[in-house]
């Protein structure tokens, strides 16, 4: 059907003024449903005779208001109205069958808007649960991330705390020739004689390797433990003295003597 | 009572429904006066419109509960109530009686020409007024007096289908004259 057709052919005039026949009547119900441009037209025309009835309105006799309402008083809810009602003393005349007649057909409104609340809500709880799940989720995992984080400040910080000790000796092992661009820093407690190692510069050994720490004693390389993979300083063996620090890459596990082709840094003591 | 504020037409018809006193005052207020006017073009009698204005705000206030807000607005619900109750009130015996006893065809073309003079500048009376005059009289037979197509189409010897066409393109008409 042609929808601007049926707007213009009177159909809506005739409904709004009530000479529109059942069957037209039913039609146009139906057509307000389907198209929302014919509901639109709808409301215009009623707005235009409301708004052409509303400024030609004649006020009718004064005392007619009174009269309609004296004859509702009755009918009023007077728990809602009973500020204006100087006649409230009235009220009690109102038959109890009236009051519970009243009441049931409240208590029924009451259960039937209860019962469409209670479908509204739960669809709406379900959806608020299945966010709450979701943001727990979110929350675990930013709080095991947080742990990690913390940890690992920890860590820096305890390492900072060892760097800056007075007595802790710091020595810096360079690249060797061919290995420039390689750096790892030694800190010698010199009271407790332990060693750590900080590898500021050293590539990912292969699989297989490990880089291991050697303190030469007397001219001779001494095993001073192996580089495991640790956040910040790692802590190593126990050197009573040395001359020097290096580190060579070597098989998983480390080496009784060190293999010097393999050898990144190294650096004298003092 | 407050008359300065404004209810939504959903929260009036909320308040209605509760039985809210206030509510129905302002309805009243609001609107008595559209009402009576158009109940006045049909029964033209002030007493009498009166009377049907009583007994249409006392309908409007039972039957609230039946309204529909998706068939239409309130006021179009309202006036339908009242034109219904002043054609019925045209209709009844002692109406027709103080209309002194004129048979109802006679009375329908009679109504239809003297009563316009009557009452032209009242509603929307002034407005049909301003049609031509095969439109004027089916307004005034279908709107005024509540006579269907088919009674209109007997009544005044013109085909069915004539009436509808007649009648949809006044109604049109009629839109347009309230519009400007």
């Amino acid at each position: 059907m042609n929808v601007q057709d049926y707007i213009k052919s009177g159909i809506i005039e005739s409904y709004v003024l009530g000479m529109a026949n059942s069957a037209e009547v039913a039609e146009l119900q139906q057509l307000c449903i389907q198209y929302p441009e014919i509901k639109q037209a709808l409301t215009e025309v009623e707005l235009a005779f409301e708004q052409h009835a509303l400024s030609n309105a004649i006020a009718p006799p004064p005392a007619l208001k009174q009269a309609i309402f004296n004859q509702l008083k009755p009918e009023f809810n007077q728990a809602i109205s009973s500020v204006n009602s100087a006649a409230a003393q009235e009220a009690p005349v109102v038959s109890i069958n009236r009051t519970a007649r009243f009441l049931a057909a409240a208590s029924v409104i009451l259960l039937v808007i209860s019962g469409g609340m209670n479908i509204y809500l739960y669809s709406k709880f379900k959806e608020t649960t299945k966010e709450y799940q979701a943001l727990v989720l979110e929350k675990n995992t930013l709080q095991a991330n947080n742990q990690i984080m913390q940890t690992k400040s920890l860590d820096m910080y305890n390492s900072m705390q060892m760097m800056t000790d007075p007595s802790m000796l710091k020595v810096s092992m360079p690249g060797v020739q061919g290995k420039e661009a390689n750096y790892a820093t030694v800190f010698w407690d010199t009271k407790s004689k332990d060693v750590y190692i900080l590898p500021n510069k050293l590539p990912q050994p292969s699989t297989g390797k490990q880089y291991q720490l050697w303190a030469i004693v007397d001219g001779k390389p001494v095993d001073a433990g192996i580089i495991s993979d640790c956040a910040g300083l790692c802590k190593m063996k126990n050197i009573p003295t040395a001359s020097m620090f290096a580190i060579t890459l070597e098989q998983m596990g480390g080496s009784e003597t060190p293999t010097l082709s393999e050898m990144y840094v190294a650096g004298k003591v003092g | 009572m407050e008359k300065s504020f404004q209810y939504s037409e959903s929260e009036l018809i909320l308040l209605l429904r509760q039985r809210n006193e206030q509510a129905f005052s302002y309805l009243y207020d609001h609107y008595s006066g559209a009402l009576y006017a158009s109940i006045l073009t049909i029964v033209i009698d002030e007493a009498t419109a009166a009377d049907t204005l009583q007994e249409v705000f006392i309908k409007i206030f039972k039957q609230i509960d039946t309204y529909d807000s998706l068939k239409g607005r309130l006021y179009t619900w309202m006036l339908n109530i009242a034109r219904n109750a002043a054609i019925d009130t045209t209709r009844s015996k002692g109406f027709q009686k103080s209309q002194q006893n004129q048979s109802l065809s006679e009375n329908v073309y009679e109504l239809a020409g003297s009563v316009t003079i009557v009452a032209d500048d009242l509603g929307l009376r002034k407005l049909v007024h301003r049609l031509r005059p095969e439109w004027k009289v089916l307004i005034e037979l279908s709107y005024f007096e509540g006579y269907t197509q088919d009674e209109i189409a007997k009544l005044l010897s013109i085909p069915l289908g004539t009436v509808k066409t007649r009648l949809r393109a006044a109604l049109k008409e009629l839109h347009k004259l309230i519009k400007e």
